[in-house]
C-alpha cells in the first residue's frame, strides 16, 4: 500500500514563505484536496510531494509497502499534472509520451500511451506535434502524462484549468477510478474540483503580497 | 517493474534517442555550427591560401573552428530545457544522472557529426597531412574530453541568472587545458612526433571530469 505523509513541512523562497507548516498522513486509497488563497503554497506543497522542490523545514514521505521510498521509487510512484508542465513541441503528443515511457523503463510503452491517450480522450492527435495543439488539449496531455504509468500517487495542480466540458467530464470520471486504487492529490480553488476529493487540507498561508 | 540499474540505462538511451530526434527537426545547433565550420575556413583559405607547411598553425586553427563551432550548441543542452519549460518534465521520468549522461552523450555525438563535415574540409581547404590513426584518436579523445567539460558547465548553469556570461566564465579553466593538450597532440602528429603523453592527458582529463560530473549531477535542480 502507498502512503504520504508530512511532518511539519515548510518552505521559503528567500525571503517570502511559499509553504506555512503543515502535517498529514494518507493512505491508499483516498482523494484530497489541497485549498487555500493565491500564494498559499498550495503548488508548493505539490512541487514538494513530487520530489521536485526539496523543503527548507520538515519532511515529506512516500511510503510503498509500508517502507520509505527511495528516490527511484519515488519518482516511479508519482504521477503528476501542473499548468508549468510542459512538453517538446518539436515532438508529436505520442512521441513525448513514449520518450517518459521508455525513460521510465516501460518495457511496453506503445500500449501504455495509447491507454493513456484514450483515457484523457486525446487518442485521435496522437500523431500532432504538441506545437499544434490547443491549450486544453496541452492540458489533456498533461493528465495522460500523469496516468500512464500508473503510479501510486496522482497529484493534479488545478486540473481542469482549460478543459471544455467533455474534459471536465473526463477528468471527474478518471478522478473517481483512480481514487479507488491510489492516492489522488488535487491542488485547486474550484469547488467543482474540490467535490472529486473525499479529504480537504485547507493551507492558511499568508497568500498574497505578505513576507517573512 | 524494471531494476535502478536498467532504468537508469533505459532512461539515458531514451534522452540520446529524444535529443538526436529534437535536433534533427529543429537545427537548432547544427545549421549554425556547420555554417560557423564551414564559413570561417573558407574565409581563412581565401585570405591566406593552403599552409601546408604550417602546422602549428594548422593545430591550432582546427581545434579553435572545431572549438567555436560547437560550444553554442552543446552549453545550451540544459538551458534549453530551462527556456522551454521542459525540465520538470525531464526531472520526472529521470534521475539527474540519466539526464546529464543522455545529453553528454549527445554532444559527443553533436561533435562527431561536426568533426565528419568540418574535418575533411580542412584538409581540403587548408593543405593539412593526411588524417591517421593518431589523429581520429587525439580527436576522439579531445571530443569526449570537451563534451564532458561542456556538458558539465552546461548543467551546473542553466537554472542561474545571468548563465551566458557565467557559461564563459566557467568554462574558460576547464576548456584550455582540453585546447592545450589537442593542439598540441595534433602538432606533433602532423610533425611525424609522439601523441603518447597529450593523448594520456586527454584521457585522464576526460575521465576526471566524468568522475566529477557524475559525482556533482545527482545534487543538481534540488532548487
Amino acid at each position: 500500500m502507498t502512503g504520504l505523509e508530512a511532518t511539519n513541512l515548510a518552505h521559503r523562497y528567500g525571503a517570502r514563505v511559499g509553504l506555512e507548516p503543515v502535517s498529514f498522513s494518507f493512505g491508499a486509497p483516498t482523494a484530497i484536496a489541497v485549498t487555500g488563497a493565491n500564494g498559499s503554497g498550495k503548488s508548493t506543497l505539490l512541487r514538494i510531494m513530487a520530489g521536485l522542490l526539496r523543503p527548507s523545514a520538515g519532511a515529506c514521505r512516500l511510503t510503498v509497502a509500508g517502507r520509505a521510498a527511495s528516490r527511484e521509487e519515488h519518482r516511479a510512484s508519482v504521477g503528476f499534472a501542473s499548468p508549468d508542465l510542459a512538453f517538446y513541441d518539436e515532438l508529436t503528443v505520442a512521441e513525448n509520451l513514449t520518450f517518459a515511457a521508455n525513460a521510465r523503463g516501460d518495457r511496453d510503452a506503445a500500449t501504455s500511451v495509447r491507454a493513456a491517450l484514450d483515457r484523457v480522450g486525446l487518442g485521435s492527435r496522437a500523431n500532432d506535434r504538441v506545437a499544434a495543439l490547443s491549450s486544453g488539449m496541452k492540458q489533456r496531455l498533461r493528465l495522460a502524462f500523469a496516468l500512464m504509468h500508473a503510479p501510486g500517487v496522482l497529484l493534479l495542480d488545478e486540473p481542469s484549468s482549460h478543459l471544455d466540458d467533455d474534459g471536465r467530464a473526463a477528468l471527474a470520471r478518471i478522478v473517481a477510478d483512480e481514487r479507488q486504487k491510489r492516492i489522488v492529490v488535487i491542488a485547486t480553488n474550484d469547488e467543482t474540483e474540490g467535490r472529486l476529493a473525499d479529504q480537504r487540507i485547507e493551507l492558511r498561508g499568508r497568500g498574497l503580497g505578505h513576507s517573512a | 517493474m524494471p531494476t535502478s540499474g536498467s532504468s537508469s540505462a533505459a532512461a539515458v538511451w531514451a534522452i540520446l534517442r529524444k535529443e538526436c530526434v529534437s535536433e534533427w527537426r529543429t537545427r537548432y545547433g547544427l545549421n549554425a555550427a556547420l555554417l560557423f565550420a564551414v564559413t570561417s575556413l573558407a574565409g581563412v583559405s581565401f585570405a591566406v591560401g593552403r599552409l601546408s607547411d604550417r602546422v602549428d598553425v594548422l593545430a591550432a586553427l582546427l581545434w579553435v573552428v572545431l572549438l567555436f563551432a560547437s560550444l553554442a550548441s552543446l552549453s545550451h543542452a540544459f538551458v534549453r530545457e530551462v527556456e522551454g519549460h521542459t525540465l520538470t518534465m525531464l526531472r520526472l521520468v529521470a534521475s539527474p544522472t540519466a539526464i546529464a549522461l543522455g545529453k553528454l552523450l549527445f554532444n559527443i555525438v553533436f561533435l562527431a557529426v561536426i568533426e565528419i563535415v568540418t574535418v575533411p574540409l580542412f584538409v581540403v581547404l587548408m593543405g593539412a597531412p593526411a588524417i591517421g590513426g593518431g589523429f581520429v584518436l587525439l580527436l576522439a579523445l579531445g571530443s569526449v574530453a570537451l563534451a564532458c567539460a561542456a556538458t558539465l558547465v552546461g548543467a551546473v548553469i542553466a537554472q542561474t541568472r545571468g548563465r551566458g556570461a557565467l557559461f564563459a566564465g566557467v568554462s574558460l579553466p576547464l576548456l584550455l587545458p582540453v585546447l592545450a593538450a589537442a593542439v598540441s597532440g595534433t602538432r606533433a602528429q602532423w610533425m611525424g612526433g609522439s601523441i603518447a603523453p597529450d593523448a594520456k592527458l586527454l584521457g585522464a582529463y576526460a575521465a576526471l571530469l566524468f568522475a566529477a560530473s557524475l559525482l556533482l549531477y545527482d545534487h543538481l535542480w534540488e532548487d
